[in-house]
């Protein structure tokens, strides 16, 4: 019993260190490729650490214009280059979840406070969440790429589409990610009692002045938290950025995926190189937020 | 109970006199507080999600592919229906996604539950454990899919350990695993088990934190083995946390895509394909529209009695959960 006692601990580091290496191993392998030149991405045996490190692949996803010259000829000279998924991702991701924190959290306080959309508007909000997104793919494709230019220009004798626009992929971003908002910001605005509030209203404040000074302080870190939450769920979304956006709005998902599905001579390196460049921030926001990540994806159904 | 208070409140807030404080008055309204967000919510939700589904609907009757113009589609009636019902590939691809999703979440419970219990009854480096085990889900997806295929590539680390079982069964060491059926799936499932774990763990983790101990000393001090301990007291305590973290991995493997079109593109064959990736492939590589739009329609009703089960599911035991959160 005393030297199972004295062992049961070293048992349970071990299992859990080798988890954590397993963990860690893809990513460490993603970084130490991102270094590889190409004679050592598919080296047998494998090289674990590059043999000479080299900043080349990197070089050669940002710095498109130093090489655009001799690139340019070759039919991958697009997929180099980094800059204008990096500049779609950021734009539409970061505007998308803004929008949709505003508008979820002046929801959730009308719900929380007034009971707004009834006992069930909650659950209701969740199964939104739940359709797989191809199912809400395929209508949106038919919805901007025929419908909208169909009605535009019999009403205004222009054809508009939203499909393969900034403005179409953000609008549905904010619709997809509204459900997170709401049930994150309820779990947050449902703690500041309100007798906080009726007692600044009964001092005379005005309702507006009361969510200004007294609620918004109290729900702001969480309003900051959930913004990085659903800000990394956009980052990563694919089915949506993929099926609907194709020559000229590119996010970084779909980005490295141009790399995959080409069959001839897969560029191991450059891809490792856009891989890195799109997680490590994200990984670094997530583990400032890792605390509140549970409420939102379990909907708020865990407290933590 | 606020119409009651209504004429008081107006009451205690000084009149506003100047003539730009008129919009912040009439948005300081109660009622136009309550309604504007609601409002413009369902607004979005009518316009981006209510309107397309209608339009799908509408789509699915209609015989059209998109090489042709739209003008020329022809009402068909449910014919695309049957098409999609007699379909052997839709019924493949959709028992497929089940399969994964049945493999991939039960892995998932098993090793976030066994991990959230070591590291729930760990001291040391508890903070430092639960940070790293909760990087892959913030890895992105894609992300994961690259780094995976270049795990499983035949000049892979995977081979490289695995070089001395194959030396003693006397095979290549280099093994195209995405090239084999089975291996491919494997691979796939592999994948999510690795990304996804890291949600099943923090759940469980949560849920081991806020179990009562008062009761766990008392069953001790009562002379329960910790095996006892653990089946008799902690496990039906855990129970809400248990079901949610099934449901809402359930729900979210069952979107699985990215790992298709990423690792394997649905390869080799359509060993791989799940209904997500068929139905990619059906609109927007085969241009079938009306077809892509009664099976997507399909699909949704399939999916509705599921998230009605789940969603049920959930509201059951939230208050379960929420109640022992507070003990």
């Amino acid at each position: 019993m005393t030297v199972r006692r004295r062992l049961a601990p070293w048992g349970r580091h071990a299992a859990l260190v080798a988890w954590a290496a397993l963990v860690l191993f893809p990513i460490f392998w993603m970084i130490s490729t991102s270094f590889k030149d190409a004679w050592e991405w598919v080296a047998w045996p494998p090289h674990w650490l590059p043999h000479e490190p080299t900043l080349h692949n990197y070089r050669q996803v940002f710095t498109f214009t130093e090489l655009g010259r001799e690139l340019s000829r070759s039919a991958t000279d697009q997929v180099f280059n980094i800059w204008p998924a990096l500049r779609d991702s950021v734009v539409i991701c970061s505007l998308a979840s803004l929008a949709s924190l505003l508008l979820g959290t002046f929801l959730a306080y009308a719900v929380s406070r007034f009971g707004v959309g009834g006992k069930n508007f909650r659950y209701a909000i969740l199964t939104i969440r739940m359709v797989p997104p191809i199912v809400i793919a395929i209508p949106i494709l038919m919805y901007y790429a025929i419908m909208i230019p169909h009605t535009t220009t019999v009403l205004f004798g222009a054809r508009l589409s939203l499909f393969d626009t900034s403005l179409g992929l953000g609008l549905l971003y904010t619709v997809t990610t509204l459900p997170f908002v709401i049930w994150m910001m309820l779990s947050f605005i449902d703690e500041v009692p309100y007798t906080l509030e009726h007692a600044a209203r009964l001092m005379g404040a005005g309702r507006i002045y009361t969510i200004r000074r007294v609620v918004l302080p109290l729900v702001a870190s969480g309003m900051v938290v959930t913004f990085l939450f659903i800000f990394i769920l956009n980052w990563s979304e694919f089915l949506l950025a993929l099926t609907l956006t194709h020559p000229n709005v590119t996010t970084l998902p779909v980005l490295l995926n141009k790399f995959q599905s080409a069959v001839e001579g897969r560029l191991y390196g450059p891809q490792a190189a856009i891989g890195t460049v799109i997680t490590v921030p994200v990984v670094v926001l997530g583990i400032l937020i890792q605390k509140h990540l549970v409420k939102g994806f379990s909907f708020g159904m865990i407290r933590r | 109970m606020a119409d009651a208070h209504a004429p008081t409140r107006t009451a205690v807030v000084p009149a506003p006199a100047r003539r730009p404080r008129r919009l912040a008055a009439w948005l300081a309204q109660e009622r136009v507080f309550r309604l504007v967000p609601f409002v413009l919510v369902e607004g979005l939700f009518l316009l981006l999600l209510a309107i397309p589904f209608g339009l799908t609907v509408y789509i699915s009757l209609l015989k059209w592919r998109a090489s042709r113009p739209f003008e020329q589609a022809h009402f068909e009636g449910l014919g695309n229906y049957a098409d999609v019902l007699a379909d052997a590939e839709f019924w493949w691809a959709l028992g497929r996604t089940f399969y994964f999703a049945a493999v991939a979440v039960s892995l998932e419970l098993l090793i976030g539950f066994v991990l959230a219990m070591l590291v729930a009854r760990t001291v040391r480096g508890t903070r430092v454990y639960t940070t790293v085990f909760l990087v892959p889900m913030m890895v992105v997806p894609v992300v994961v899919g690259y780094n995976f295929s270049m795990i499983y590539v035949d000049s892979g680390p995977l081979n490289q350990l695995l070089a001395p079982v194959a030396a003693l069964l006397g095979v290549d060491p280099r093994i195209r695993w995405l090239s084999h059926p089975v291996a491919a799936q494997w691979a796939i499932i592999l994948a999510d088990v690795w990304q996804w774990t890291s949600l099943t763990f923090l759940i469980f983790l949560s849920g081991f934190a806020a179990l009562p101990r008062p009761l766990v000393n008392a069953a001790r001090v009562m002379g329960a083995s910790p095996w006892q301990i653990f089946w008799r007291v902690q496990l039906p305590l855990l129970k809400p946390v248990i079901v949610i973290a099934v449901v809402i991995r359930s729900m979210e493997a069952l979107k699985i895509f990215d790992q298709s079109v990423l690792l394997t593109f649905g390869g080799p064959g359509n060993s791989t394909q799940t209904v997500a990736f068929y139905l990619w492939r059906q609109v927007w590589q085969f241009n079938k529209f009306s077809f892509g739009a009664a099976a997507s329609m399909l699909l949704l009703v399939i999916f509705a009695a599921l998230i009605y089960a789940g969603i049920y599911l959930l509201v059951r035991q939230r208050s379960v959960a929420l109640a022992e959160g507070r003990g």
